[in-house]
């Protein structure tokens, strides 16, 4: 295992790792505190059908991916009042996005690497990778920052926030096209089918255990750091896939924190 | 500052059915006033209107300083019976109206706004060993003292309370009682919904809401 530490691409995996779970913590806890696992799920597939289509007409995957996990973002906050609910929209789009790139990859001629782009490859993150990704969790960690307070008043309680000058409306957009932008970003790291998974798991992970913000943020940005870096180090020692590895740490970490949870309330 | 308002032939119907017809009254500036009438009738839609929350179909609603001086909507604080409050906000009484406070970007709430918030749980009856207690974690009689805090939190101009007194035990319908009284004695506008025009120890302008707003006599 320490002769793989020595690997420039297994450093890179790490780096690229980190950050992911640097950007998926902290958008966790946004995640968790608005109940959007579901819209992250939706917004992931929807990102399928974009790579999909932008492979198929040449275009960079990831700006596909991009364009449509941000179509889906917003087409989903946009629903908020109207007689469609935010997850019959995300529901619908989701699985239109996912048909759409079935039918796109039925016509691609090239060698696509379906089995990386659903579960991910983050021993294959090229230093290019990386700097999108290092873009990425900046730009969204200083957006968090700039509207953390607005953001979580209405995530809190939407009609103190609104009442009180904050454009709810707004923050939802602003929520979901982060989980967007982390959606597209970290699809290297644990692929399409799990890259959800990373923005729910660290922030319920840390609930049970934190109960002011301050706590359950760092507790969530931990948790995803301890799950991506582990897992990664898993994956190693026992040769099993590295976004696999990485779910299933986050996934003994909740389960772990839900019974100290228990029996502290106890 | 004593903030007035004014409805000036406001119509606005939810769906297909109409809940307010042309409705044209004034709300005094640096007075109690009531709202009264039945379920249904439209007195939570002319609170709605007031907060900004909902749009009118037709007609505008005119805030004023003094007697002619038109303003923008003012800071409105606001109690309602039901709140939306997350029941797990991971956030203590001093952050809920700190940020409440100061709502704008940033990060850390500053601290002018949490020594204002301090000062309002006081005022409310928070004890305070329960002012750094996490929101979720507090009784539903200190939770709504909570609530009742971010309303006076910063003094705004205009008070409105949309069936408060009915979510509040004894103790805490005086307290809301209480700081009525303080409030419009310091020149602050009252407006409150219910069901009893007495329940903040008096009107000065009661207005009976069904579908349309009638003003009723006020009894000496």
């Amino acid at each position: 295992m320490i002769e793989f530490l020595s690997y420039p691409f297994f450093q890179r995996a790490l780096a690229a790792g980190a950050l992911a779970a640097l950007l998926c913590g902290a958008l966790s806890f946004f995640v968790v505190l608005r109940r959007l696992a579901f819209v992250g799920s939706g917004v992931a597939h929807a990102a399928f059908g974009g790579v999909a289509v932008a492979t198929l007409f040449g275009f960079p995957p990831l700006a596909g991916g991009l364009v449509a996990a941000l179509l889906v973002a917003g087409a989903t906050a946009r629903a908020q009042g109207t007689s469609v609910s935010e997850d019959s929209a995300v529901g619908v789009f989701t699985v239109a996005a996912m048909a759409l790139g079935v039918v796109a990859l039925g016509f691609v001629k090239t060698n696509v690497d379906l089995f990386g782009l659903m579960f991910g490859n983050i021993l294959t993150v090229a230093p290019a990778d990386l700097l999108v990704l290092g873009f990425a969790t900046a730009a969204v960690l200083l957006a968090l920052a700039a509207f953390f307070r607005p953001l979580l008043l209405a995530s809190v309680d939407e009609e103190g926030a609104e009442v009180a000058g904050v454009n709810t409306g707004a923050m939802r957009l602003l929520v979901l096209v982060l989980v967007g932008v982390a959606v597209v970003v970290a699809l290297k790291v644990v692929g399409i089918l799990l890259v959800s998974a990373l923005l729910v798991l660290p922030g319920a992970a840390a609930r049970p255990l934190a109960a002011r913000w301050p706590a359950l943020l760092a507790g969530s940005i931990a948790v995803a750091l301890v799950s991506v870096v582990g897992g990664l180090l898993l994956s190693v020692a026992v040769d099993v896939a590295p976004g696999a590895a990485i779910i299933l740490v986050g996934t003994v970490i909740f389960v772990v924190a839900l019974v100290l949870g228990r029996s502290r309330r106890r | 500052m004593s903030v007035g308002v004014r409805f000036e032939g406001v119509s606005v119907s939810l769906g297909s059915r109409p809940v307010l017809k042309n409705a044209s009254f004034g709300i005094p500036a640096g007075e109690r006033t009531a709202f009264v009438g039945p379920n249904g009738g439209g007195k939570t839609t002319i609170v709605r209107i007031l907060l900004g929350i909902l749009r009118p179909d037709r007609g505008r609603v005119v805030f004023f300083e003094g007697e002619v001086n038109e303003i923008f909507r003012p800071r409105i604080g606001y109690l309602s019976q039901r709140s939306t409050l997350a029941f797990d906000a991971p956030l203590s009484a001093v952050d809920l109206v700190a940020f409440s406070l100061s709502p704008k970007a940033g990060f850390r709430r500053n601290s002018d706004a949490a020594a204002e918030a301090r000062a309002a749980l006081a005022r409310a009856g928070l004890p305070e060993e329960a002012q750094a207690v996490p929101v979720g974690l507090l009784s539903g009689g200190q939770r709504q003292r909570v609530l009742l805090a971010r309303a006076i939190a910063g003094s705004p101009p205009l008070l409105v309370l949309d069936e408060a007194d009915t979510a509040l035990d004894t103790a805490g319908l005086a307290t809301l009682r209480r700081l009525v009284t303080e409030e419009v004695a310091a020149g602050r506008t009252v407006v409150y919904v219910t069901h009893d025009s007495d329940a903040m120890g008096g009107a000065d302008a009661v207005f009976r809401v069904d579908g349309v707003v009638v003003e009723e006599p006020v009894d000496a």
